[in-house]
């Protein structure tokens, strides 16, 4: 997911005045995560803290607010979570992963960083070549796929993570897009949709992936779209929201994977887009406050009411609250900035 | 950080001074924990009791990546070299197990961890000794570690580290004991899997780590044959069982287990046929129970089964000798089969669905346009969904056009 800059859309216009996004709010609430460290949480969390930051960052921007998290210490954490071998670690400490290394890429590519990474960065021969040198080399090249780190795990989650990185950092010509491609038709299913390697069930994560990752490589000619377009379509449940696989429960999350995925594939439209927006609306803290009690609660300072849950009336997470802003962004919700589905 | 289904507290509560001081000491025991375990790894102290650190550890953050990855270089730059079963305990060079200077091998990634300490390490072990010495065996290390591993497991079985560090622990197996013991392993794995699908049969990990369970136990080196019977037997009594006529996961490995099954049969064409009549058999049965013509994972496999027929070129996983006349023959059978379930069932918007795809389907194997009937059946069948499935008005809206389309060149 990156993002590009432009008007907002003429949105849905038909939503009751209290189903609003809480833009100020939810601001506040990412402001207020890295203030948390007198809770347990915030420690046993620290192996998702690049992601973290890299989901935070992103709302932020497409709230309109990219300046609300300081950019010199979003660089300096960023490159305290950088190994000698060029990949990035969930912390400083932590050990290099795909994962991690893509979340710096990107929030480094958001923040205008890749000059820091020049002159600071660590790994074989230094900045944006040491990052992609570490990303290429985990490509198996044999099959196109990539593990996630040294201990050899392979999943299309890692192949778009590469890509998407390589791809920010202008190196993809390191890596056999090609041979990545085949692979990426190797996992596709009868369904039209595609898992996380040959023979797995398809699921909405694995799609968005495995489409990004084509995208990346304008590839998206493989694709039996109108397969794939009829099963995503029916991850959209009566309550609005969408589920990752059939029958399973609708997900705030699945707002992001679904509809990018449909995006990508130009059948957006087959999904209700108002049902959906209403859906991601209420599972913001501040519209089950408003709703409980009537009125907004003046009490609450501002982080409280920020956030978005999976569903409804269940805990809110910044993971939660992106792809949830994201979404409404890919639906056109007025007042934010313009998501790329990729 | 990613919270699913954890219901919010009704109200924020202002948490006492001795909550806040209760919070204090278990962040910081737990910080002193994790700063032990880094002190020692970095004194190079590969040891029982490091791994116990890690072990504690663990269970209080079984998402801490990192530790996993310490345990594993305990291992392997401590521990399986110290076991008793190891022939010349060799002193390994723990510069090696820096992941900074290690580059990955570009084709055979989970190999790359293979060591220097692998050379001294390969003499096989007794799979019967009874004497496992001070350290343990390699052998009930891996044992010891599964077993650490199966209770965090049931309580986060939706962590990708976990299946994924018992899935290097069994590799490890196989790289360091010989076949007959690694398959004693990995064949519990297969129960292992069992009790964790049964406590949520569509959980993905639990699918995944099946396959590549199967595959393994398949696999030449460990002198395995093929389960492809057992699988599926197992795939049709997960169908039978409870919910499972809902279980996608299940009907998907059935599409994937279905050719190789056939192929390893011998199954000559009315072999073949047979088959996919009791396939067919199997799912319309299930649409007529209770509410399943409403539920989409029999839908979805119905359309497996119809993909076979209708896209013959990528997908003849069944049919591969039919002819086009059979293709057709099957096809115009299944379309009285669906316009007689609408008899029942006129309020279940797959039928109109699946009416409308395999009209087309047959015109076009056919390699004609819609007729009049047709066209006429087929916009009544849209005027059925736009009504009994209103948030997919687009998709209705692209296929009213496609119709349209056709209509124009009948006319």
């Amino acid at each position: 997911m990156s993002l590009v800059s432009g008007p907002g859309h003429a949105g849905p216009s038909s939503l009751p005045d209290e189903l609003q996004l809480a833009i100020e709010p939810h601001v506040k609430y990412i402001q207020s995560l890295d203030s948390r460290r007198d809770e347990l949480e915030h420690w046993l969390t620290e192996h998702l803290r690049l992601n973290g930051l890299y989901w935070g960052l992103t709302a932020l921007h497409l709230l309109g607010r990219p300046d609300a998290l300081p950019r010199n210490e979003t660089i300096d954490f960023v490159l305290s979570c950088q190994s000698e071998n060029g990949g990035f670690g969930a912390a400083p400490g932590h050990d290099a992963h795909l994962l991690y290394t893509c979340s710096a890429v990107q929030i480094l590519a958001m923040v205008d960083g890749f000059g820091e990474l020049e002159s600071r960065g660590k790994g074989e021969g230094g900045g944006k070549l040491a990052v992609g040198k570490y990303i290429a080399n985990l490509q198996n090249r044999s099959t196109g796929t990539f593990a996630g780190d040294e201990w050899g795990e392979e999943d299309t989650r890692f192949l778009y993570a590469s890509l998407n990185g390589l791809s920010l950092l202008k190196m993809l010509d390191l890596v056999d897009v090609n041979r990545a491609v085949e692979y990426i038709v190797s996992c596709a299913n009868f369904d039209g949709g595609y898992g996380s390697t040959p023979g797995a069930e398809s699921h909405s994560g694995q799609i968005f992936t495995c489409l990004g990752a084509l995208s990346i490589a304008k590839r998206i000619d493989v694709v039996n779209v109108d397969k794939l377009g009829r099963w995503l379509s029916e991850r959209q449940v009566p309550a609005g929201g969408l589920n990752g696989r059939p029958e399973k429960l609708e997900d705030v999350c699945y707002s992001w994977w679904v509809s990018s995925s449909l995006a990508m594939i130009g059948k957006l439209h087959w999904i209700d887009g108002s049902k959906l927006t209403e859906f991601i609306l209420k599972c913001q803290v501040c519209v089950e406050i408003l709703q409980l009690v009537g009125s907004a609660d003046k009490k609450l300072q501002d982080p409280e009411r920020g956030g978005i849950a999976d569903r409804p009336g269940d805990m809110v997470d910044v993971f939660h609250t992106v792809f949830g802003i994201a979404g409404l962004s890919l639906l056109g919700y007025p007042g934010l900035e313009d998501v790329d589905p990729v | 950080m990613a919270s699913h289904g954890i219901a919010r507290p009704a109200a924020s509560v202002q948490r006492t001074e001795e909550q806040l001081q209760e919070e204090h000491r278990k962040i910081q025991e737990y910080r002193d924990l994790e700063d032990l375990i880094r002190t020692k790894v970095a004194e190079r102290q590969y040891t029982v009791e490091v791994l116990n650190l890690t072990s504690k550890l663990l269970k209080a953050n079984p998402e801490y990546y990192t530790i996993w990855n310490v345990r594993r270089r305990l291992l392997i730059y401590g521990l399986f070299s110290k076991s008793s079963d190891s022939s010349s305990p060799s002193k390994v060079s723990p510069s090696t197990s820096r992941i900074d200077t290690t580059p990955v091998s570009s084709t055979q990634p989970s190999d790359s961890v293979t060591t220097s300490s692998e050379a001294s390490n390969t003499a096989l072990p007794d799979p019967s000794s009874q004497n496992p010495g001070k350290n343990g065996t390699t052998l009930d290390l891996i044992k010891a570690d599964l077993e650490f591993l199966f209770p965090i497991m049931v309580g986060w079985p939706k962590c990708y580290w976990l299946w994924n560090y018992r899935l290097w622990l069994l590799q490890e197996a196989n790289k360091r004991l010989d076949p007959i013991t690694a398959r004693k392993l990995w064949t519990q794995e297969l129960t292992l899997v069992g009790k964790m699908l049964v406590r949520d049969s569509r959980n993905f990990h639990g699918w995944r780590y099946r396959r590549i369970v199967v595959d393994e136990l398949e696999s030449q080196h460990l002198q395995g044959t093929s389960m492809v019977e057992v699988e599926f037997e197992y795939t049709t009594k997960v169908i039978r069982g409870q919910d499972g006529l809902s279980n996608f996961s299940a009907w998907h490995r059935r599409s994937k287990l279905i050719p190789k099954l056939l192929n390893e049969r011998g199954t000559d064409d009315a072999g073949r046929r047979q088959f996919l009549d009791d396939e067919f058999d199997t799912i319309i049965t299930a649409m007529y129970t209770d509410a399943f013509p409403y539920a989409q994972s029999v839908w979805f496999y119905y359309q497996f089964l119809m993909t076979t027929l209708t896209d013959s070129v990528r997908h003849a996983t069944i049919t591969s000798n039919f002819t086009q006349e059979d293709r057709i023959g099957y096809l115009t059978r299944q379309l009285s089969i669906l316009k007689e379930m609408l008899e029942d069932a006129d309020d279940c918007k797959w039928i109109y669905d699946a009416l409308i795809e395999y009209t087309m389907s047959l015109s076009q194997m056919e390699q004609r346009q819609l007729d009049k009937d047709e066209t006429e059946d087929c916009k009544l069948w849209l005027s059925k969904l736009r009504v009994l499935d209103r948030l997919r008005g687009g998709r209705w809206d692209d296929l009213d056009k496609e119709l349209s389309g056709s209509r124009a060149l009948v006319q």
